[in-house]
């Protein structure tokens, strides 16, 4: 696939070749959409208006790192999915009590509800760190999930989420410890090779 | 507990973000405190948890089509100017209707006399309308009672003319009563035709018909366009 002609001419207004992008890409923006919203039909949404927004901006791209380029679209996707949840939430963020009140966080992702056995599930895992995801703030979960996801490097997660290099370097950090923090709670489920070790250095 | 900024450089060196003269400081750094190296391991567990995230699959593909996008199929240049002409022609159509409807009831050459608003819309047409000249209407009317009044002038001079002042006398009235009976007839039959002829449009049929093709031919090929510029698109 020639990426570069693939652009110019979707630039020109080719939808298929617009669309040969969209098949290219479409695991990663949606992965991405659903690590950042948590869930999998808002994810479907945002990923479907990144790649509108997309082919409407698309001769907004002056070259560089097309996946960068599409990244900060979803991103920005999502951003707008959380800001109208926010407006119009349609479930608590929080379980509550009998009693009506608040569960606090780590209570709530130390699930009672889990037994040993599905803990060792490979997808309770993946529901725990998604819970880890889901408590971070948005600007620090969209960084881990570009970089620590989808493998891409400080440039190119700089260019998606539109806010310099050293400011990438600071929320990672942030969001790796906060993270670390989480995931603790979780512990029996990581598999050995991944144990979190020196709970106690922080 | 490590300041934060020792635990952006660990995050950093995860990366290999760092400048190869700072790394081989936090290197030696690491060697020499187990602590920092512990919050290392962690860090470095941590993102390795996530790189182990499984990759969902789309659950369907999210092509766009073009109603999605709202693209619209790429039509002839000409095709705007053709759409001006269906416009135009259809807009002067319907002016030409709309004036020659009302023709009857508005003056268009001149101006209208005050004495004309309110009522007698045909008497207005025809003082302000069409012949220059002595209309041939009044030029008959006018003419038709010195015809008549010719004989009694010819019978001055006959063998009678003793009893012409009495009969001048005598007939002057009734004579005087004719003509003018005969000028208000004339009138009258001159009005009467006035109404019965069929008002000129100021907007002829041909310029209608021309609106009229104008405006088929050119509608039609605007549809002859969009149907071929999609046949082509799709």
């Amino acid at each position: 696939m020639d990426e570069t002609a693939l652009i110019q001419s979707a630039q020109q207004g080719d939808l298929d070749a617009f669309n040969t992008l969209i098949l290219h890409y479409q695991d990663t923006v949606f992965n991405t959409a659903l690590r950042i919203l948590g869930d999998e039909d808002q994810a479907q949404d945002a990923a479907q208006e990144a790649f509108i927004s997309a082919f409407h901006s698309i001769t907004s791209f002056r070259g560089g790192s097309f996946k960068a380029w599409i990244m900060r679209t979803v991103t920005n996707a999502c951003y707008d999915e959380l800001r109208r949840q926010k407006r119009r939430p349609t479930t608590p963020l929080e379980p509550e009590t009998n009693d009506g009140e608040e569960m606090d966080s780590p209570k709530w992702l130390a699930d009672s509800s889990m037994t040993p056995d599905q803990k060792a599930e490979a997808d309770e895992l993946e529901h725990a760190i998604q819970h880890c995801l889901d408590a971070l703030p948005t600007e620090f979960r969209s960084v881990v999930v570009l970089a620590d996801i989808q493998g891409m490097d400080y440039s190119e997660v700089a260019a998606a989420a539109h806010v310099p290099l050293g400011t990438i370097k600071s929320r990672l950090a942030r969001a790796r410890l906060r993270l670390r923090e989480c995931l603790r709670s979780f512990k029996e489920l990581l598999p050995a090779s991944f144990r979190l070790e020196g709970e106690n250095t922080l | 507990m490590k300041n934060f900024r020792e635990i952006e450089q660990l995050s950093a060196y995860l990366d290999g973000q760092l400048k190869a003269s700072e790394a081989a400081r936090l290197e030696s750094r690491l060697k020499s405190d187990p602590e920092l190296a512990s919050v290392l391991s962690d860090l470095r567990a941590t993102r390795g948890i996530l790189g182990k995230l499984p990759k969902r699959k789309a659950p369907r593909n999210f092509t766009l089509t073009r109603k999605m996008v709202g693209l619209k199929p790429p039509l002839p240049r000409t095709y705007p100017l053709f759409r001006l002409a269906t416009v135009f022609s259809t807009f002067m159509l319907m002016l030409s209707f709309t004036v020659n409807a009302m023709s009857p009831y508005v003056s268009f050459s001149a101006p209208a006399p005050a004495y004309g608003f309110g009522g007698g819309g045909g008497d207005e047409l025809s003082v302000g309308g069409g012949c220059e000249g002595p209309c041939p209407e009044e030029a008959a009317a006018t003419e038709a009672p010195m015809l008549e009044l010719e004989p009694p002038a010819a019978a001055e001079e006959g063998a009678l003319p003793a009893p012409e002042p009495q009969m001048d006398t005598m007939q002057a009235p009734k004579e005087a009563g004719s003509e003018s009976e005969y000028q208000n007839q004339a009138m009258a039959e001159e009005e009467a035709q006035r109404n019965a002829q069929p008002v000129e449009a100021p907007i002829s049929m041909l310029w209608q018909i021309i609106f009229l093709v104008i405006g088929i031919l050119s509608g039609g090929l605007m549809w002859f366009m969009r149907r071929s510029a999609l046949k082509k698109w799709q």
